[in-house]
């Protein structure tokens, strides 16, 4: 998932000495041996699966050709590059000397077995409002399910003093609101249950929501949308840029099939986000996600296929003979229509790029990445794909489609530095995939 | 290793991921009807179903079907008697034939998703799709034969 | 379909381009019984009805009466197809014509597509040519096999073959009957001199049961289940694949240096291969290999190659359009062709009123589908097998014998199914690297494969073009002299010289780079002037490209003719129906021309009538242009006429071609379903060329190379069309190119009637309009 993380290392210039060394420090809490773990009961540890996927855990804790939470998964930071630890049951390198209650503490506190501090690479601070029971159920199926492989840990790559643990006290004692997620009374219960989701076991807010200096979320800008990884994570605010508003009904399809069909698929690092974890969730929780985020975004009722939006959108795409006017339109025309294309209506998977997210977000990252590098089978819609571009046209053609899209078919104002972001995308973009 | 299934067949093919689709089904797996004309995306005449999906395969990369199912014009219909592909030898579509596979697996994919098309909806779709013998005309007519022919049967059905 | 060089050049002694033998494909007609000159285990595809492509192989005893068929035992029949298979579907067309004389069942008919055995005579498909060279050829083969089958049941019955018929494959005299696989069971040898088969009495055209009549050509349904094997299909137990590394220049370059050292790193990389062509086909090509294609082409690109490059690597098209309008000045130079009257000096001395233009044609690409490759390897007999889809066999063998240094009868080519052919694979060079690079990995088999940058790069493009034309009035605004100078990168000029014919002036010429201009119009004295251009020559190869020179002087022709004809205040197409008179030079001959310029009139005059010219009633800047030609050439012309309606946007000067008409006289139509196809791609091929297709040169190679820059016609330009033939009972003639000629001067002709903006090069952009609308 995400390659770029923020951690707040910095925090260090600004902590008051003396209490700090008490706030810092942490006990270790004693190893434990599998014999002495009683038995789990198998409903908790597919409770603990399922909640598992839908933190994607797997995700941080793989290397790119690694065994499953085996750790060593790169991370690059501002700062250098920190590699994920082993999250299998191995006594020596991964977590098997973790009892549940040194597990419970890593979750809601950041602070490992030994009581070294985790860099909040580590979503501690959203993990921090899960429950107990979540969070055994967790452990349970982690010691259960995963098989134990001792690894090597890579070294972080960050400079002194910033690889000093205990200094990561500091970003905590500033930013994290460690705690358990207290209902909002003025909500239903559903709502509820999504905003638990939501802000603790799914994080969303890790990557949707603005960081400051220092790396932390910005509280009071939740969910207002930030770049990751050279990628858009829009606004699940008001803020929003869709043409079309979101209903429930879209997130839930979003969450459960990687797309909508009028706002855009999950990709980048948004694709496992969904795939690897979100709908996993039984239905009911993915109902409250829905709920919840829809409440957040400001969504509406309303049915989109009606939308004058969409009608007029899709009259824009009906085919013009002109079409080669335009150098981007009639790549366009010849390159992508067949695919993007619809007519009284939009199918799923036929994206209409009028309305969709990424021509109308305020940047063209993410745009230009599907372009260079398409989508993957578990990206966007599961078991499809989209073809990559990155070999077939250049800079300047993708500029012209990207530009096409945006003005004539998004109706936007132009995107200010679209080409000097495709050539950077095509050479610094993390890949795709 | 990279394994998806193509026709209902389970493959792995032991090729370099970064290998564009088209080369692995061709010359891996050695189903050579699917056929190579631009590279770039922009001819069609790669063009299979991952998926279901029209896709060009000779801008896909082999790691990223990992797990799909991908139909080519030989895993179509086991007779090639798919209502489009009637419509194509009824009306004498092909000259050399080359674009074809590509062509039918272009308008499969857009019966399935707009079964009666219009003209603006043919011409936007299979737009992509190069006939260097400039075929358009009875493909034009193949596709408009064909979504009758398939809406029919459902009716019927 | 290229050209139409077996009329020329089956006889290179020949003495005049109309002097055509048939001794190419009457060799061995009379050896019986012989089968395929290599193993028919091959994998080649030959029969594009198999699945596999295997042909259709013999049961029991054969009768084979001349070369080009066998009869078995079941009464099947085997039809041999020299020609090669590129969209035409000329297998059909020509096994009708042997089916219909031999009387067989259409059902019972194969058809192969042979090896390059130098049985079969030369080999060459192009021109538009094959049903018209073939028509007499496979009728006299067909009504041997019938007389032949006649004689020996009416021999076993004891009465007259001629009381005897047959039909569907059974001789009956109205009492007995037989079929042909009773007949051929029983053994049945018989041939014909060169002498008898000319004396066999053919059937009449009325009754004529299979051609002109509707069929399904037989490589169809393998064209819409992907079991149809092209070139890029072959496989070779054992191949290792290779992508060309291509020098700066086509011609002069050679490589100074390789270092492959980052491509070892490249998983599946074999070897770098620097050529050395003693044919001189291909100086200065290097051939990566990889044990996968992608494996070549990946270490292709890490693979470093310096060159000293030919001198033509800055060329530009400019440079070669300003040498041709040198050339047009300097009236020393080029060929005179053998009209009436090539003096126009007097003419023009005397004339009242002279007008001139000039004309030009941007180079244009074939972009054949499939990019150009072949498979090269030396079979356990020790032949080279080459394994490809080609159009001219006999003209690349000695080049392939001259390159891997082996006799000519040491290598046989197995034509594939044509992912195109439009005249490409006229010329077969890309053969050539292929071959040399199995050659130097001692016969192993290769199969190169072209990248479409790489083709387009070195395709043999239609040469850019400039042409002069004049026309001289006298006081009554009669024409009394034309004049038509045509320069160009001269294709027949490059590849096979020694095929040129000689114009009066003793100078050779190209008819590929000037047919057309020898137009059937009246106009008094007319001289035609071909000339090369030799930096077009040495800095690419001049290739023929559907339609050839009438693609390209046509436009001139038929743009002038509309020119002159407002220049007297004539309606364009009266203007021409003043001047197709039938007469003298233009009257036409037997077997191929009879009635001349009368038929060309007919069917300016049908698609005048069909598209409504002149009386439509149309809305502004909307109008209808005419055009008309004979199609390839005088020897063998396709009466031709195109109508095109269009309309102009005057603000972004898009030119909206809303319909076009076409009317033919091809003489007899063989295959009506085909006929109408190659007539439609043509048209549109036409208009791709009209509108949409050009590129140039710069830096001394095409700056064109793929779909992202490079914009043939597609589905969404394809305008409605209406096409009608004459019906006809006279030699069938050509279909593959005519449809192209009238296109371009009918859309020039359409504007200037639209908006009264004359447009003179090709091709015609919007803003090319839009200045013209402003000039
Ligand atoms: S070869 Fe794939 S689109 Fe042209
Ligand atoms: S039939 Fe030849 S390219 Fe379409």
């Amino acid at each position: 998932m995400l390659k770029t993380l923020f951690f707040g290392a910095l925090a260090v210039g600004v902590v008051g000495a003396a209490g700090f060394g008490v706030y810092a420090y942490k006990p270790a809490i004693d190893p434990v041996t599998a014999n002495q773990r009683a038995a789990f009961d198998p409903e908790v540890v597919e409770k603990g699966r399922v909640l598992a996927a839908a933190g994607y855990c797997a995700t941080c804790h793989t290397a790119a050709d690694g065994e499953a939470y085996a750790g060593n998964y790169a991370m690059e930071t501002g700062f250098g590059t920190l590699y994920s630890t082993n999250l299998t049951p191995a006594m020596e390198t991964g977590i098997g000397s973790y009892s549940a209650e040194a597990f419970r503490r890593a979750m809601h506190e950041g602070v490992d077995r030994e009581g070294r501090h985790l860099f909040p690479a580590f979503p501690y601070d959203h993990f921090t409002k899960m429950t107990d029971d979540d969070v055994d159920a967790i452990y349970a199926y982690i010691m259960t399910e995963i098989a134990p492989i001792e690894t090597e840990q890579k070294p972080n790559e960050l400079p002194f003093p910033l690889d000093q643990r205990f200094l990561q006290a500091g970003w905590k004692l500033l930013f994290a609101d460690l705690g358990r997620f207290e209902p909002d009374g003025e909500h239903s219960d559903v709502w509820n249950r999504g905003a638990y989701l939501a802000e603790g076991l799914t994080h969303c807010g890790a990557c949707h929501t603005p960081r400051n200096v220092l790396g932390a979320e910005k509280t009071s800008e939740q969910y207002a949308g930030a770049d990751i990884d050279k990628w858009s994570a829009p606004a699940l605010t008001a803020a929003n840029a869709s043409s079309v508003p979101w209903t429930a009904a879209e997130f839930k399809s979003y969450l459960v099939n990687g797309t909508t069909d009028y706002h855009g698929v999950a990709a980048g690092p948004m694709g496992p986000v969904v795939h690897d974890g979100v709908r996993e969730l039984p239905e009911d929780d993915m109902d409250a996600l829905a709920v919840y985020l829809a409440d957040k975004v400001g969504a509406t009722q309303d049915d989109p296929a009606q939308s004058e939006v969409v009608l007029a959108s899709l009259r824009k795409n009906q085919p013009d003979p002109q079409y080669r006017r335009d150098l981007g339109e009639r790549l366009y025309a010849t390159a992508c229509a067949s695919c993007h294309y619809n007519t009284a209506q939009i199918s799923q998977g036929r994206p209409d790029l009028g309305i969709n997210s990424a021509t109308n977000l305020e940047t063209p990252n993410n745009l230009i990445h599907v372009i260079l590098d398409g989508l993957n089978a578990p990206e966007g819609i599961a078991g499809v794909v989209m073809p990559a571009f990155r070999g077939a046209l250049n800079d300047a053609e993708i500029t012209a489609i990207a530009a096409y899209l945006r003005d004539d078919r998004a109706g936007q104002p132009a995107w200010p530095n679209l080409a000097e972001t495709v050539s950077d995308l095509r050479v610094n973009g993390p890949a795709g995939h | 290793m990279i394994k998806f299934e193509i026709n209902g067949r389970s493959v792995s093919v032991d090729a370099d991921p970064d290998t564009p689709l088209l080369w692995a089904i061709r010359d891996e797996i050695g189903l050579t009807g699917t056929k190579f004309g631009c590279g770039i995306g922009m001819c069609g005449a790669c063009t299979v179903h991952v998926g279901g999906r029209a896709t060009r395969s000779c801008i896909t990369a082999l790691s990223d079907v990992e797990g799909t199912k991908i139909t080519t014009i030989e895993g179509l219909d086991d007779q090639a008697n798919h209502p489009v592909q009637e419509a194509w030898r009824n009306l004498r579509v092909p000259q050399c034939g080359y674009c074809q596979s590509g062509q039918i697996m272009q308008a499969v994919a857009l019966l399935q998703d707009i079964p009666a098309p219009t003209d603006d909806d043919i011409d936007a779709v299979m737009t992509g799709n190069l006939c260097r013998c400039m075929t358009y005309p009875r493909i034009r007519q193949a596709v408009r034969e064909a979504a009758t022919a398939m809406t029919g049967a459902q009716d019927n059905g | 379909m290229g050209n139409k060089l077996l009329s020329r050049f089956t006889n290179s002694s020949s003495a005049t381009p109309n002097d055509m033998t048939r001794r190419g494909f009457l060799v061995s007609m009379t050896a019986a019984g012989v089968a395929f000159g290599f193993p028919r285990a091959s994998s080649a595809a030959m029969d594009p009805a198999a699945p596999n492509g295997v042909p259709v192989e013999s049961v029991g005893e054969t009768f084979e009466p001349t070369l080009w068929y066998w009869i078995d035992s079941e009464g099947r029949v085997n039809v041999n197809i020299i020609r090669a298979e590129m969209g035409q579907h000329v297998g059909t067309a020509i096994a009708r014509i042997l089916a219909d004389e031999l009387e067989v069942a259409w059902e019972d008919v194969n058809i192969t597509h042979v090896d390059s055995a130098e049985k079969w005579g030369t080999m060459v498909t192009g021109g538009s040519w094959s049903v018209w060279q073939s028509w007499p050829i496979y009728r006299q083969a067909g009504a041997a096999g019938r007389t032949a089958l006649i004689e020996a049941a009416a021999t076993g019955w004891g009465v007259d073959p001629a009381d005897c018929t047959a039909r569907d494959g059974t001789v009956t005299d109205g009492t007995n009957s037989i079929t042909y696989a009773e007949l051929v069971s029983a053994g049945l040898s018989r041939s014909f001199s060169e002498d008898e088969l000319k004396a066999l009495p053919l059937k009449p055209h009325s009754e004529l049961r299979l051609v002109g009549k509707d069929v399904t050509a037989l490589d169809i349904a393998n064209k819409t289940n992907g079991k149809a094997i092209y070139g890029l299909d072959a496989k070779v137990d054992g191949m290792v694949y290779g992508v060309p590394m291509l020098p700066p220049t086509r011609l002069g370059s050679s490589v100074t240096s390789v270092d492959d050292s980052a491509a070892k790193d490249v998983k599946g990389y074999l070897q770098t291969l620097t050529l050395d062509d003693p044919s001189g086909t291909v100086p200065g090509w290097v051939v990566v290999l990889g044990e996968t294609l992608m494996a070549a082409k990946w270490a292709s690109q890490v693979i470093k190659v310096e060159w000293a490059a030919g001198d033509t690597a800055n060329v530009t098209e400019a440079e070669i359009n300003g040498l041709s309008r040198a050339l047009i000045a300097d009236t020393t130079k080029g060929a005179i062709l053998a009209t009436e009257t090539p003096d126009t000096a007097d003419a023009f001395d005397k004339a009242t009123n002279v007008i001139e233009a000039e004309y030009t044609t941007q180079t244009v690409l074939h972009f054949q589908l499939e990019p150009v490759n072949a498979t090269v390897f030396q079979n356990e007999d020790g032949i080279w097998e080459i394994h490809t889809g080609n159009q001219w066999q006999s003209l690349i063998l000695p080049t392939l014998s001259t390159a891997l240094g082996v006799p000519a009868d040491r290598i046989t080519m197995r034509t594939y199914m044509l992912g195109g052919g439009f005249g490409r694979r006229l010329n077969g060079d890309y053969t050539v690297p292929a071959a040399l690079a199995s050659k130097a990995v001692g016969g192993k088999p290769v199969k190169l494969v072209f990248f479409r940058e790489d083709d387009a790069q070195f395709d043999s493009p239609r040469s850019p073009s400039v042409q002069k034309l004049r026309m001289a009035f006298d006081t009554d605004n009669a024409v009394v002299g034309m004049e038509h100078h045509a320069a160009a990168g001269w294709p027949t000029g490059v590849v096979v010289p020694s095929f040129m014919p000689k114009g009066v002036n003793g100078e050779p010429y190209d008819p590929f780079a000037i047919d057309g201009a020898d137009h059937w119009y009246s106009v008094g004295a007319h001289r035609v002037r071909a000339i090369s251009n030799d930096l077009a020559n040495k800095t690419f190869r001049p290739g023929w490209l559907r339609s050839v020179g009438p693609g390209w002087t046509n436009f001139a022709v038929e743009s002038f003719m509309d020119e002159a004809a407002h220049q007297v205040g004539a309606d364009p197409v009266e203007f021409r129906l003043q001047h197709l008179k039938a007469e003298g030079y233009n009257a036409g001959s037997a077997p191929n021309a009879v009635g001349g310029a009368s038929r060309q009139a007919a069917v300016l005059r049908k698609v005048a009538e069909m598209s409504g010219y002149g009386t439509a009633e149309l809305p502004a800047d909307t109008a209808i242009g005419i055009a008309t030609t004979f199609g390839q050439a005088r020897s063998m012309p396709t009466w031709t006429a195109g109508a095109v309606q269009v309309h102009i946007d005057r603000e972004t000067g898009e030119i909206d071609v809303q319909k076009m008409w076409l009317a033919f006289d091809c003489g007899t139509v063989v295959d009506p379903d085909s006929a109408h196809a190659q007539c439609e791609g043509a048209a549109l091929w036409g208009l791709s060329m009209a509108l949409y297709e050009g590129t140039t040169f710069e830096n001394g190679n095409v700056v064109d190379r793929n779909l992202a820059t490079y914009t043939p016609l597609r589905m969404i330009d394809t305008p409605e069309m209406d096409i009608a033939f004459v019906e006809s009972t006279e030699v069938p003639v050509g279909l593959g190119e005519p449809g192209t000629t009238v296109i371009a001067p009918a859309i020039a002709n359409a504007i200037y009637n639209a908006v009264g903006a004359r447009l003179r090069s090709l091709p015609i952009r919007p803003d090319d309009v839009l200045a013209a609308l402003n000039a």
